[in-house]
């Protein structure tokens, strides 16, 4: 959003915005963003040696954006740009070297243990790959009831499962699905289970970390409509990490570009992707194929 | 466009009816099932299609690599240089392998020996042909690596695998294939692991190297924008056969078969957003239980009771270059759309509408 009244700014200026915005806590619509980004630094140790200061690899560095609610912001960049490691500090799954990340106006640091534990409801995750991220040895009932559980959702084991049941038709499954394995399911199919459950503890924010990279075209647009449908109805939020320029200008409302952990640009998906201000940004949009064999994008052959 | 005119019309490899069979627990899996194809000198054919449809099975069975005991070879011709390779013993066959054709994988870690450097590798790959020996291999071994446009070749030649990012390592796996001057390079989703700016890279390299010697490539991807940057003609392959082959340009222009359609419908793009997309729903069936009339029919949005009966032609008459499928052939009476081709417009509305029905179904169900 601030990024829209400042199109022609680079990098630093819509940090400085969203620093001053940070300041009361408002974006550009008078709303309170539902999660605010301020300074985030992420530092890894390199090696460790008895004695010896440690190196530090600063994998994210000093990245600033709010997400509104209801919106989709897309993190865009190469591997090791540090997209990933956002996600993962987003979610309360790393710890935060510097800066602060607000959700719903308060920072995970001003939380107690309780109120940290409660949050980890609101905010889901989808990752890339459902055969690594479903347990092969839960069933999808197991798998579907197990966070319901441990944030006391439903009174008994047979609500859990009827709510259950009830979020695998969300997704497009048959309730048949309960008493099966992962591996019995097509890779969209298992990647439908990874939403359902994403979505069995009722979250209002969701990162997606190239929940579509891992799969067939026809089978990416089917997750695609699926996501939309989901935010649509449910008003979720999303974070959407991806390396897939395509599926960003499809689904994105904001468009953050990371290059070596910090980020070079944000704005619209049509300010980036039709007025790049960066390099980077410029780079990365001529290396998309052209999908048009008689103006192909590449250095043509004579 | 590309090296049509200095060359007179010459054929390179023509595989014709190729059947690769695997004998399983659950029956015999057809994962290529009669698939029949020509590659020009200095072309590159494209075959695209989703996973499991037998396109990497298509290139192993080219390079005589399909997984013994258990996969065979039950039918076809595969002429490479008017000789048949499926002929050949093999000892033979691994002589033209690595030397006359050469494959790169996705995965350029698992491709490489991790306990060998680049050099050592390289050389023995030029070596075990016989094309060169000693100095001058080592001496041509790190002029590959230049000609991949690795930056101090010198250094890399003592470098193993894990130095190296995923773009170097495919650069190294691409110096290798190219080592033997090979006429036909067999590249299977080489840049599906990489970054879409590397991917650019690796993509313009292959086409400048292709340019320079001439050699054909044999591109797998399922990847429709690689396939518009790359190739002069496309085979759209689904559930182990051919389901539409033509130049790059009338495929992108008008995709006839309702699977190539629907792979086109399904891209994301700005211009559908706030829109849902056209989806194929269902995936692509096992091998061992592909459909028996037309193995598209039940994904396809336009499929009427006949599509489940009668296998349709590979050319029907009014198809325009082969497409395999009813809509198009004037002896099937009761088609219900009489084979005239449609706009894209069309198309993807009439996919839209068929996936919205199929979708309140299925949620009703």
């Amino acid at each position: 959003m601030n990024a829209t009244q400042n199109s022609g700014d680079v990098a630093n200026d819509v940090n400085n915005i969203a620093a001053d915005n940070a300041a009361n806590n408002l974006n550009a619509t008078g709303e309170a963003p539902l999660l605010a980004v301020r300074g985030l630094t992420k530092k890894f140790p390199l090696r460790k040696k008895l004695f010896a200061p440690p190196l530090w690899k600063t994998a994210v560095d000093d990245v600033s954006f709010d997400i509104a609610r209801g919106q989709t912001l897309a993190l865009v960049g190469e591997s090791g740009s540090g997209k990933s490691t956002v996600g993962l500090m987003l979610l309360d799954l790393l710890a935060i070297t510097s800066g602060e990340i607000l959700y719903d106006g308060r920072s995970f640091a001003s939380r107690s243990r309780a109120e940290r534990f409660a949050l980890r409801r609101q905010m889901q995750v989808v990752f890339q790959d459902p055969y690594a991220s479903l347990n092969a040895r839960m069933t999808v009932r197991e798998t579907l009831t197990e966070g319901m559980a441990v944030h006391r959702i439903g009174k008994t084991a047979a609500e859990r499962e009827g709510r259950a049941a009830q979020l695998l038709g969300q997704v497009g499954m048959p309730a048949g699905a309960l008493d099966r394995y992962p591996h019995e399911f097509s890779g969209g199919q298992r990647q439908r289970i990874a939403i359902a459950r994403a979505l069995s503890v009722g979250p209002s924010f969701m990162v997606l970390d190239e929940p579509t990279s891992a799969l067939d075209v026809s089978v990416q647009s089917q997750i695609l409509n699926l996501l939309r449908r989901l935010q649509r109805e449910q008003g979720l939020t999303y974070l959407f990490i991806t390396h897939n320029l395509g599926v960003v200008e499809y689904l994105a409302d904001e468009v953050a570009v990371m290059e070596a952990g910090r980020i070079v640009e944000r704005g619209t998906v049509d300010e980036i992707f039709d007025r790049p201000q960066t390099d980077y940004t410029s780079k990365l949009l001529r290396s998309i194929p052209s999908l048009d064999p008689e103006h192909r994008k590449l250095a043509p052959v004579a | 466009m590309i090296q049509s005119a200095p060359f007179p019309s010459q054929t390179l490899l023509q595989v014709e009816e190729l059947r690769t069979h695997f004998n399983t627990p659950r029956g015999v899996a057809r994962a290529v099932d009669g698939v029949s194809f020509q590659i020009e000198r200095g072309q590159t054919l494209a075959i695209v299609g989703e996973s499991g449809c037998g396109k990497s099975m298509t290139a192993l069975s080219l390079m005589g690599l399909v997984p013994e005991p258990a996969g065979y070879i039950e039918n076809g011709r595969v002429l490479f240089d008017e000789r048949d390779l499926l002929d050949l013993t093999w000892e033979q066959m691994r002589d033209i392998r690595g030397r006359d054709i050469a494959m790169i994988f996705q995965e350029p870690m698992t491709s490489l020996n991790p306990t060998f450097t680049i050099g050592t590798q390289l050389i023995e790959a030029i070596q075990i042909h016989g094309t060169a020996n000693g100095e001058e291999a080592r001496r041509r071994a790190e002029g590959m690596l230049a000609h991949v446009e690795l930056q101090n070749p010198a250094q890399v030649m003592r470098q193993y695998p894990h130095e190296l990012s995923g773009g170097m390592r495919q650069r190294v796996m691409i110096a290798i294939a190219l080592a033997n001057e090979p006429k036909l390079l067999i590249a299977d989703e080489p840049t599906t692991a990489l970054d879409v700016t590397v991917q650019a890279q690796i993509l313009n390299l292959i086409r400048r190297l292709q340019r320079e010697t001439g050699m054909s490539v044999l591109l797998i991807t399922h990847d429709l924008g690689i396939v518009a940057e790359m190739a002069d003609r496309v085979a759209v392959m689904y559930a182990g056969q051919i389901v539409e082959t033509t130049s790059v340009r009338d495929l992108f222009h008008r995709p006839l078969h309702p699977y190539t359609q629907g792979l086109f419908a399904s891209l994301p793009a700005r211009a559908r957003r706030g829109h849902d997309l056209a989806t194929l729903e269902g995936v692509v069936p096992e091998a061992v239980a592909w459909p028996p009339a037309c193995r598209f029919e039940p994904r396809c949005p336009f499929r009427w009771e006949t599509c489940a009966r009668v296998a349709p032609k590979f050319q029907p008459a009014e198809a325009p270059w082969p497409t395999r499928c009813h809509l198009y052939d004037p002896e099937i009476a009761d088609r219900p759309m009489r084979g005239t081709p449609r706009s894209q417009q069309q198309v993807a509305r009439d996919l839209e509408t068929a996936a919205a029905a199929a979708h309140t179904t299925e949620v009703a169900s």
